[in-house]
């Protein structure tokens, strides 16, 4: 499997904090990876510095090829890299449709095809009926269907889910999970933060395990929880 | 397709109300209307122009653009300068003041629009203050016109002094009038079109989530430097249009109380980001404290801002937008009950 990500040596620190240091990973076409740690471990300092909303303080970030440390969050975008934040976050005062299509028209200079790619999007994450609703009268999943919607509409190879699962029932993660899955087979690479190692274990190929900055392991997920290391500072003894 | 553009006759019924009061406010002179009173819509029209430049950029992006009365101050000192030392007369100097203000505030702005948070309204509101101590203090005012301003003929004057004494004045009220109303209709239906089209939810976007608004593809420092090269443009032809036709050019058109105040009690009174709202706001206020003379005098002041101080409070979000919602779907129902052939 050919690589679509690497990081390498990635370093973030803020003041005397290191919040990532010397992280090195490597993604490959089509795989979904995990990334799992507890909290402060830099896990969403790592997707930042991937999508491009931090700059790293040290290393480099190579997606398809290419040196994208110092490009801006929507040059990253435009070239395939997109994301969803912890905490669903939406423009509140825009209409979903507009929430979306924002994403679809940054991307493709024709209206007609960014028209049509909003429409595929919101049509996969099952949208089309609150298409002109306000984010602020949506459920909690539906909101993080509108996250899902904006960062699939701009046709990513790449796409970060922070926390996709985080307070949603079971039949929501499953929906959650459908979608991904649907994704993948058709060649779209995923990296995914989450808390709730149960369910990444049905998605991911690999999990990579950050703690207090530092890459403490890199394997299959029923490896992972068989970690003496991983066990010590995340699992507390017990899958979660 | 799911979603598709509304048809032309959903349009034609959703911009009816609109156009009606387009042709109407155009129609007043018709009525008789002259002096005083021609003057004040003229000057209204003026300040919709201020109004549509805050509403298109700070009604959108929430970053507050007190610097207006820079950009219109410094195009009305452009008009009066190149009077003053070129012998260039307004219908010339208008054009040429416009692009110098917009290039002056882009090149000055620019570094604050590129990035986030407050330092962007805190430097807007402190230029117009630092240029009026510029032009006040020595040996500049020897220059700039000091507190007495600068003087210069009136747009147009040269056309009026061809005609005989008792119609000049008429002529150049008409043709103040119907030159500013033209340009705040254009002006009017180019920002209502801008904030309602992609690249006005674009500035929405980031005014709602900047750092959302970046990490989902939005190119966030072109969208901030094209919107204000827009709102610039009005305010810096507002500003030429209020030195052509109100001489002399003095420091008040940069003093914030008289240049920015009025745009902003419109901007918050009519529903920021509306353009309708605001609009119409302009003209209300602006009719309404000249009515409040004849009632109150001169505690017209104290009455005004009573009222506008109740308004905020109870209609935070704006109070002239949402009627205006509500008359226009009035009208629609009405209209699209109608058979159209």
């Amino acid at each position: 499997m050919s690589s679509l990500l690497v990081c390498e040596g990635v370093t973030k620190r803020f003041g005397g904090l290191v919040a990532l240091n010397n992280v090195s990973i490597e993604v490959g076409k089509g795989e979904i990876l995990g990334i799992i740690g507890p909290n402060g471990s830099g896990k969403t300092t790592l997707i930042n510095v991937i999508s491009g909303v931090l700059l790293p303080d040290d290393g480099r970030v190579i997606f398809d090829g290419k040196d994208v440390s110092k490009l801006k969050p929507h040059v990253r975008v435009s070239l395939g890299i997109s994301r969803t934040f912890q905490g669903s976050r939406v423009y509140p005062y825009l209409p979903v449709y507009y929430n979306v299509a924002l994403s679809a028209r940054s991307v493709y200079r024709d209206p007609e095809i960014a028209r049509a790619k909003t429409n595929w999007a919101l049509t996969v994450t099952k949208l089309i009926a609150e298409a002109v609703e306000l984010p602020i009268n949506l459920t909690p999943f539906k909101l993080r269907m509108v996250e899902i919607a904006r960062a699939i509409v701009t046709n990513p190879k790449l796409v970060l889910l922070d926390e996709p699962f985080a307070g949603l029932s079971a039949e929501e993660v499953e929906e959650v999970i459908k979608i991904i899955n649907k994704l993948n087979n058709l060649g779209v690479t995923f990296i995914i933060v989450e808390h709730k190692l149960r369910y990444l274990m049905k998605l991911a190929e690999r999990v990579v395990v950050l703690n207090n900055g530092i890459k403490i392991f890199e394997g299959p997920p029923s490896e992972a929880i068989k970690d003496r290391e991983v066990i010590q500072v995340y699992l507390g003894g017990g899958v979660s | 397709m799911a979603f598709a553009k509304p048809s032309i006759k959903r349009r034609l019924v959703r911009y009816v109300p609109s156009i009606t009061i387009m042709v109407a406010y155009s129609c007043i002179p018709l009525l008789g209307i002259r002096g005083f009173w021609l003057d004040v819509l003229t000057r209204a029209n003026i300040f919709a122009l201020l109004t549509l430049s805050l509403d298109l950029y700070s009604g959108t992006t929430f970053y507050l653009n007190l610097g207006i009365s820079f950009i219109a101050g410094s195009s009305a000192y452009v008009v009066a300068l190149l009077y003053r030392y070129l012998g260039m007369v307004p219908e010339y100097s208008i054009i040429p003041a416009i692009a110098v203000a917009i290039a002056l505030s882009t090149v000055i702005f620019l570094p604050s629009i590129r990035v986030r948070g407050v330092y962007f309204s805190v430097l807007s509101l402190l230029l117009p203050l630092i240029m009026v101590s510029l032009i006040t203090s020595q040996p500049l005012s020897l220059y700039l016109g000091g507190e007495g301003g600068i003087p210069l003929p009136s747009l147009f004057s040269s056309y009026a002094r061809m005609l005989p004494p008792r119609e000049r004045i008429p002529f150049l009220q008409l043709t103040w009038f119907y030159l500013t109303t033209a340009l705040t209709i254009v002006a009017a239906v180019l920002s209502y079109k801008l904030a309602y089209s992609n690249f006005g939810f674009m500035l929405r976007a980031i005014g709602q989530d900047e750092e959302l608004a970046e990490a989902s593809g939005i190119d966030t420092t072109r969208v901030k430097l094209l919107g204000f090269l827009v709102s610039s443009t009005l305010a810096a032809t507002a500003g030429a249009l209020y030195a052509a036709i109100r001489p002399p050019v003095t420091v008040d058109v940069l003093i914030p109380a008289n240049t920015l105040v009025p745009p902003l009690t419109a901007v918050i009174l009519g529903g920021m980001g509306t353009i309708i709202g605001p609009l119409a706001t302009n003209y209300i206020t602006i009719v309404a404290y000249e009515l409040l003379w004849d009632a109150i005098g001169r505690w017209r002041t104290i009455a005004y801002m009573l009222l506008l101080i109740v308004l905020v409070i109870l209609k935070p979000q704006g109070v002239v937008f949402h009627i205006y919602l509500k008359l226009r779907k009035a009208i629609a129902t009405k209209l699209s009950s109608v058979t159209w052939r």
